[in-house]
């Protein structure tokens, strides 16, 4: 069964009671934040500080939106800090659908920051390994929901089955376009398989308003090196090894006395 | 004393030692790299003390590396610059393959293969260094450029490392006694006279002994 987070940001009233949570489940100490004139705790996620409400303020016709989105890893279904991860074992992810980093296996070479395309995993500068979001893997595996979700107070985060969560998302999205949000839709990048936190949008056709991606897809250059430039590499290695093996075999050793030269 | 008793100097100690801490660090890095170039040759980092010491050591014998490289660079700069004949060497290439010596022109001290060693080393080195520098501080690099990085480190390393293979196969069997010159630093007439005529004779023209 996969698992998923649904976030229905039309009914985030900014209590951030989810990041408490998330900081209190997963025993993080609390690093004061910075001050930069919003609401918001802290500018970006941080590796002991894994869910964050963003304030987004968005000019919009002819007034202002005060756009809250709860920030954290996606768990995609195609997850580019796998692909881009070297070392095995150190990203798995789980029957569930789950995103897991298992820090006994991090070298903390941070490929999977650049590999992420929502820009979450967070370099610990003490431990030098990477943390994101867990889906409070701890907690499902014993069937219990997500710190988060557990603490939301307006059902703006529910947490269940993947297809349910869709189909409870797509109704939300009926309502919404019945009250006049005619740009209401559901947040599920296809480009990395659909996701396993997804959104209910007022306006899905401008994501960037609310500090998500339009179309997330694992990076071009991480593509490249994880796929043609690894055939390339093991062709001209191996190329290289036997053009010089059979070089010898063929031609062998360049000697002057084989050779022969005119005596000057 | 017969030719072969006669000993013509090849590469001061200097260039020796500068030639293997620049092969060591290489080959650390190489190893070390590949390792966390692909999980299916991750079982390599474990022959280094495991990833995460790796992660913590590669860049450093990435920085050695780039390091004699820049002392090469000042060292043999020179030297390597590419004069007519060796223009018209690059072109006859696959004479110099095919073990046809007489077609090609001569050679000094460096022939026109190893000068595009040189050269390419130098150029890979420089790009290996850059984008190393970014993916060494993942958490202070900006995204674009840790993108381009992340390509860019293992393409040159590519083309780095299958320069090298051929490297050591002509150091090793390809050209014998070539190795004897990097590490004692001698060379015998004959040799000098068949790989490097123009350097040969720049050498006796310089000493009486014959």
């Amino acid at each position: 069964m996969i698992v998923a987070k649904l976030i229905d940001t039309t009914l985030c009233i900014g209590c951030k009671a989810c990041e408490v949570a998330c900081q209190e489940w997963n025993d993080q100490e609390y690093t004061l934040g910075t001050f930069d004139g919003s609401y918001q705790t802290m500018p970006d996620l941080a590796p002991n500080f894994w869910n964050l409400i963003k304030f987004n303020e968005v000019e919009k016709n002819g007034g202002t939106s005060w756009l809250m989105s709860k920030y954290q890893c996606m768990h995609c279904a195609d997850a580019g800090c796998i692909a881009a991860c070297p070392a095995p074992g150190a990203i798995v992810q789980l029957a569930n659908g789950t995103v897991d980093f298992a820090h006994d296996n991090c070298i903390g070479c941070g490929y999977c920051i650049t590999g992420c395309p929502f820009d979450v995993p967070k370099l610990s500068p003490t431990t030098k390994k990477v943390y994101k979001c867990t889906l409070c893997s701890d907690r499902t595996a014993v069937g219990l929901e997500p710190a988060c979700i557990k603490t939301c107070p307006t059902n703006c985060l529910t947490f269940g089955e993947r297809d349910e969560m869709i189909r409870v998302a797509d109704i939300r999205t009926r309502e919404l376009k019945a009250d006049g949000f005619k740009d209401a839709g559901v947040y599920n990048p296809q480009g990395v398989g659909g996701t396993n936190v997804i959104y209910v949008l007022n306006d899905v056709k401008q994501p960037e308003s609310y500090g998500l991606p339009k179309d997330p897809v694992i990076p071009w250059t991480v593509q490249l090196w994880k796929g043609p430039m690894k055939v390339l590499g093991t062709l001209a290695f191996v190329g290289a090894i036997l053009g010089a093996f059979f070089h010898f075999v063929i031609y062998g050793p360049q000697d002057p006395e084989v050779h022969g030269h005119d005596e000057e | 004393m017969t030719k072969s008793e006669i000993r013509i100097p090849r590469f001061d100690a200097y260039e020796r030692v500068m030639h293997w801490m620049a092969a060591l660090s290489f080959l650390y890095a190489t190893l070390t790299g590949l390792a966390i170039w692909s999980p299916k040759l991750y079982w390599l980092a474990g022959v280094f003390g495991g990833g995460f010491v790796i992660r913590g050591t590669h860049p450093w014998s990435g920085v050695l590396f780039s390091a004699v490289i820049g002392w090469m660079f000042a060292r043999w700069a020179k030297t390597m610059g590419l004069d007519s004949d060796d223009k018209v060497w690059l072109t006859k290439m696959d004479k110099y393959i095919t073990h046809q010596h007489g077609a090609l022109p001569e050679s000094g001290r460096f022939n026109a293969g190893q000068k595009m060693l040189f050269w390419s080393q130098v150029v890979t080195a420089l790009l290996l260094f850059a984008s190393g520098i970014v993916m060494w501080f993942p958490e202070w690099m900006p995204r674009s450029l840790r993108l381009i990085a992340i390509a860019m480190h293992p393409l040159a390393a590519i083309g780095s490392i299958s320069g090298i293979i051929v490297h050591i196969y002509m150091g090793t069997a390809a050209v014998p006694h070539s190795m004897r010159a990097m590490l004692r630093g001698w060379v015998v007439p004959e040799w000098a006279r068949f790989h490097h005529p123009k350097w040969y004779r720049q050498w006796r023209d310089s000493t009486n002994i014959r």
